[in-house]
């Protein structure tokens, strides 16, 4: 019963993921990273095979001793007795593994026992040891690449490195969008839809300071006909944006994008004369629309309908 | 023979640590499945500053690693070193007081931590006087052991035994070292060593209590109680050598990984990487050799429950092992840091290594010291499915939650914006998870239950041998290298030999690294502007630990573009050269708080610690109303100025005289400041929250473009 609203929610949960995971991907040592944790997990897998294939192997060679001393016949395998060892099986015992069948242990039993427990003398697994010398000469490589001269970059030059690309990919996301709103141009929406999308964002991102209908609590009441910082969509826009940390409003500018902080703008200013219960008692001047300015709609998209008038200040 | 001497085994104390570990055990995951609900319903802390996350959390570490896992190795160690060395153990006065000074610091522990008494450095939570009380508690383990090696029986000491000696001398290193702090009163001290030195020395700690307290003593015990469990000799005694050798060499260098992208210097970092990859061969000649020696016998692990609990467990301790590798990885540890990805990874060793190799070994134990058959096999195979399902539940939500996590953190927007700006969307996805990972814990904790039942009904039916009859032939004369022998054996010959290369060897990686962190002054560049904390900001510091925010809340913004993005400027060594101790954490279940200082009014951390979800609707953390209330404690002030003035923070000389003054200025201040938005409570100047407030806004600020709010 816990699951299935978990499964539902658990596909939400991921749905965030493949467009990061895309701009995880973007970096050659990434590539790297997964190739060895994909190449470490098929070792895994592969250690996991060899434990289960010897295993195996002996128990049924036990079964089979175990019905010879029942007396039923065996075909004995004589190929085991015959012969060195052919090009394949030299090579495997040398790189891959070596191991004595449990009925030959006892060739290879360590004669002391520590309290009824014996030791075989078995060779390493030559995977294993393998492995090992691997993981030293990567070791190697990985500090000459990074310090003893490779030329591998810092972590600091790595974030530089980061940013900049970051810097020019969103310079041409930007460039030609209706997105690049800003408060030399922003205009006021009055599309439901959009301003539906504008409330969600002051529930969750202004509401905790100035209360979920806008009466203000530690933040301004933004229902009154009182601004701190100027009324009217491009102020409230640009208050948005840079914030003002001196009084604690922080700006938004990294956390919402252009057109996010438009349909936030707008939604509050719908908020005016709702008159929610506990208001905070105004502060700021009386904001008046100012008709007499030319409206400046640069951005006009079929859902911006009416340009606010520019502010005198 | 005629030289045949008679003695017995002390079984007693074997069950003593046996029933203490289980009994430990039971209360650890207790609190560790209050815990997972209090991150669903965070108003289970029922109100009680004693009960809130941050004070619970240290509880359950300390609690299943120290109380489960510790008495778990004693009981190992007790019952396999007697009868390895065919010897009684050296004093039974010496075991006594081990057992009971070791049930004393739990208790101690289990009192103090949720009192808010800790020095919040991770596993190494409890204050001083407890410290040093675990000191002597080591001693007379070791006393205990090293006194049994000597009057030994056996010639050679098996390997299980050479595991022993390296885990003693290495948790005594570390415990030392970890421990040197100063003491302000009895209740508190500070750490010698401050900010990045001190990061480093915590994670090398902490990084090798996991592989000196939690693995190498169940390596040894897994290389007594597999073999006698399946009755196979073990596979490969050269593989044994060089694994042993290689793992406490190479384990003691891989701490830094806990410090990826960290202001560390990059080269210590990287030595952290290295070391860590070269860790997966030795770690794996542990789990070949055990699951090797059951060639041959895995028909027996079918119906063996004991053989069974004990595959698993090694099975376990191989992902772990191989998983933890992966995670040193510099572009892993970008997504994996700071996540229940490293959640789910040390569940992994704690449920599936520790916990069932604990109950395997608990399982084949209790009959024989009862003299008696489990009391039901088919409650045994139900603990076994319980747990395994358990683990599964557990792990795989928290994998998930951790990618969950991570790639919402990173996720930008084509125009270059965070696409979860808020942290609190990154937080409310994961409920669905934890929910299921509470259920994974559940279903771990109800088959401990049934465990511990079937063992109490085992005992029941049973009649207790206290004092095992044996008998043995004295110990030869010790002789040097016998031509054809293995070089080894000399060594084996030779325990305090091999105490004094282990010591060597796990020494070396720690002073290459620790060293010139701490004696070379270029390591952490020096920043002008960064100057002590005042006293105010020093209590709300305080204030801080004491409330335990550092399990939730890192003080660390890496140089990625998303962290920067997020909360600003990512950290600098010389930021930190004043914490003492570092708090950095090491779990963002919140968001980072090193640029804290100037983002929100004061009146926003005065309602957000009243009632977080004011402030951010649907937030997991608990409320703080206590600090609202709580009168601020200065009388221990001047102490505490002395003590950091002794370890190196240029407070003038005298200042403690002036300290209460100015801790009066800015706490009217940060008063006013609440007064002008609206917070008018009376004598508001007086109280813990403005310590706090003065703390959170001081934090990261000292590198900051002025732009403070609560100024």
């Amino acid at each position: 019963m816990l699951i299935v609203p978990g499964g539902a929610l658990l596909a939400q949960a991921t749905a965030a993921t493949p467009a990061a995971a895309a701009q995880q991907a973007d970096s050659l040592p990434q590539y790297m990273t997964w190739a060895l944790i994909v190449g470490g997990a098929l070792v895994f897998i592969a250690a996991m095979f060899y434990v289960i294939k010897v295993n195996q192997f002996l128990y049924k060679r036990i079964v089979q001793m175990e019905a010879a001393k029942a007396g039923v016949a065996l075909p004995e395998d004589a190929a085991n007795a015959l012969g060195g060892d052919s090009f394949w099986t030299t090579m495997r015992k040398k790189y891959w593994e070596d191991v004595v069948p449990v009925e030959r242990e006892k060739d290879i039993m360590l004669h002391h026992d520590y309290d009824g427990i014996y030791e075989l003398d078995n060779s390493m697994p030559p995977w294993w040891l393998n492995m090992f010398y691997i993981t030293i000469i990567w070791a190697v490589g990985y500090m000459f690449y990074y310090h003893w001269g490779g030329g591998g970059p810092s972590s600091e030059e790595e974030y530089k490195n980061k940013v900049e690309r970051a810097k020019k990919e969103m310079a041409v996301a930007l460039a030609g969008q209706a997105n690049a709103v800003d408060e030399s141009n922003v205009t006021a929406l009055t599309d439901a839809g959009m301003l539906g999308e504008g409330e969600l964002i002051f529930k969750n991102s202004c509401a905790a300071c100035h209360g979920q209908g806008g009466e203000g609590t530690v933040g301004p009441n933004l229902t009154d006909d009182y601004w701190i910082h100027g009324g009217g969509i491009k102020n409230v826009f640009k208050t948005i944006k840079y914030g003002v940390p001196e009084k604690g409003m922080i700006a938004w500018s990294s956390q919402l994008n252009p057109s996010d902080m438009q349909k936030v703008a707008s939604y509050i200013l719908t908020l005016h004369g709702t008159n929610p219960p506990n208001p905070k008692a105004p502060q700021g001047d009386i904001w008046k629309e100012e008709g007499a300015a030319a409206p400046q709609d640069t951005t006009v998209t079929d859902t911006v309908k009416t340009a606010e008038p520019a502010p005198t200040k | 023979m005629s030289n045949v001497q008679q003695f017995q085994y002390d079984n007693k104390i074997v069950r003593a640590f046996g029933v203490a570990s289980f009994t430990w055990g039971l209360v650890g995951m207790l609190v560790g499945f209050i815990l997972t609900l209090q991150l669903i319903w965070p108003e289970l802390n029922l109100g009680l500053p004693i009960t809130t996350f941050g004070r619970l959390r240290p509880l359950h570490t300390n609690a299943v690693i120290f109380a489960f896992v510790g008495n778990g190795i004693f009981m190992g160690v007790y019952y396999s070193l007697q009868r390895l060395l065919k010897a009684r153990m050296f004093n039974d006065t010496l075991s006594w007081l081990h057992f009971w000074l070791w049930q004393i610091v739990i208790l101690c522990a289990a009192l103090t931590l949720p009192a808010g008494i800790t020095t919040s450095l991770e596993y190494a939570e409890l204050e001083w006087p407890i410290d040093l009380l675990i000191t002597v508690t080591w001693v007379v383990f070791g006393l205990n052991m090293f006194g049994t090696i000597v009057k030994r029986r056996e010639q050679h000491l098996y390997v299980a035994i050479w595991f022993y000696i390296a885990t003693w001398v290495t948790v005594a290193v570390l415990h030392i070292v970890r421990s040197f702090e100063l003491p302000v009163s009895l209740f508190k001290s500070y750490s010698v060593f401050s900010g990045v030195q001190d990061a480093l020395v915590q994670w090398w700690y902490g990084h090798n209590a996991v592989a000196f307290f939690l693995t190498t003593p169940y390596l040894g015990m897994m290389y007594y109680f597999l073999p006698k469990a399946a009755n196979r000799p073990v596979f490969s005694y050269k593989l044994s050598i060089v694994h042993f050798w290689a793992l406490i060499f190479i384990y003691i260098w891989a701490g830094p990984h806990h410090l990826l992208y960290s202001s560390l210097p990059d080269w210590v970092q990287s030595l952290g990487t290295v070391f860590s990859i070269m860790l997966i061969a030795p770690s794996w000649g542990g789990m070949l050799n055990g699951l090797l020696t059951l060639r041959g016998a895995w028909d027996r692990v079918r119906q063996d429950p004991v053989l069974k609990f004990m595959v698993v467990a090694v099975t376990a301790y191989g992902m772990a092992t191989f998983e933890g590798p992966m995670l040193s990885i510099k572009s892993v540890n970008a997504i994996s840091h700071f996540t229940d990805w490293t959640i789910a990874h040390v569940h992994v060793g704690a449920l599936g290594w520790n916990g069932f190799l604990t109950f395997g070994v608990l399982y084949w134990l209790w009959p024989r010291l009862y003299r008696t058959n489990l009391y039901s096999t088919n409650l045994a195979n139900i603990h076994f499915w319980l747990g395994t399902l358990g683990i599964i539940f557990y792990a795989v939500p928290m994998y998930w939650s951790g990618w969950t996590q991570a790639m919402m953190w990173k996720e930008f927007t084509p125009e270059g914006t965070l696409k979860w700006g808020n942290f609190l969307d990154t937080v409310l996805q994961l409920r669905p998870l934890y929910i299921m990972r509470s259920l994974g814990g559940l279903l771990f904790f109800v088959g401990t239950i049934i465990g511990v039942y079937n063992l109490v009904k085992t005992a029941g039916q049973g009649s207790f041998l206290a004092q095992e009859d044996a008998e043995a032939t004295p110990r030869p004369a010790p002789h040097g290298r016998v031509a054809g022998e293995y070089w080894h054996k000399l060594i084996e010959r030779r325990p305090f030999a091999m105490l004094f290369w282990a010591t060597i060897l796990i020494s070396i990686g720690g002073l290459i690294q620790i060293l010139p962190m701490v004696f070379i002054d270029s390591q952490v560049p020096k920043i002008s502007t960064v100057k002590p904390y005042t006293p105010l900001e020093l209590v709300g510091r305080d204030l801080y630990i004491r409330e335990g925010c550092v399990n939730c809340h890192s003080q660390l913004v890496r140089p990625f573009r998303d962290e920067t993005e997020r909360y600003g400027e990512y950290s600098k060594s010389g930021e930190y050269v004043y914490d003492y101790p570092f708090l950095w954490g090491s779990k963002r279940t919140g968001p980072d708080l090193h640029r804290e200082g100037g983002r929100y009014p004061d009146s926003w951390h005065y309602n957000h610690m009243l009632d977080p979800r004011t402030m951010s609707p649907g937030s997991i953390m608990p409320p703080y109303p206590w600090l609202l209330d709580n009168k601020m404690k200065t009388d221990d002030l001047a102490g505490k100025i002395g003590a950091l003035r002794k370890l190196g923070v240029p407070y003038p000389k005298g200042y403690e005289k002036d300290a209460p003054a100015e801790l009066q200025v800015q706490a009217q201040k940060i008063a006013k400041n609440l007064a002008d938005q609206g917070i008018k409570d009376q004598g508001v100047e007086d109280k813990e929250i403005v310590a706090l407030i003065a703390y959170l806004q001081r934090l990261g600020t000292d590198i900051k473009v002025k732009n403070q709010a609560g100024q």
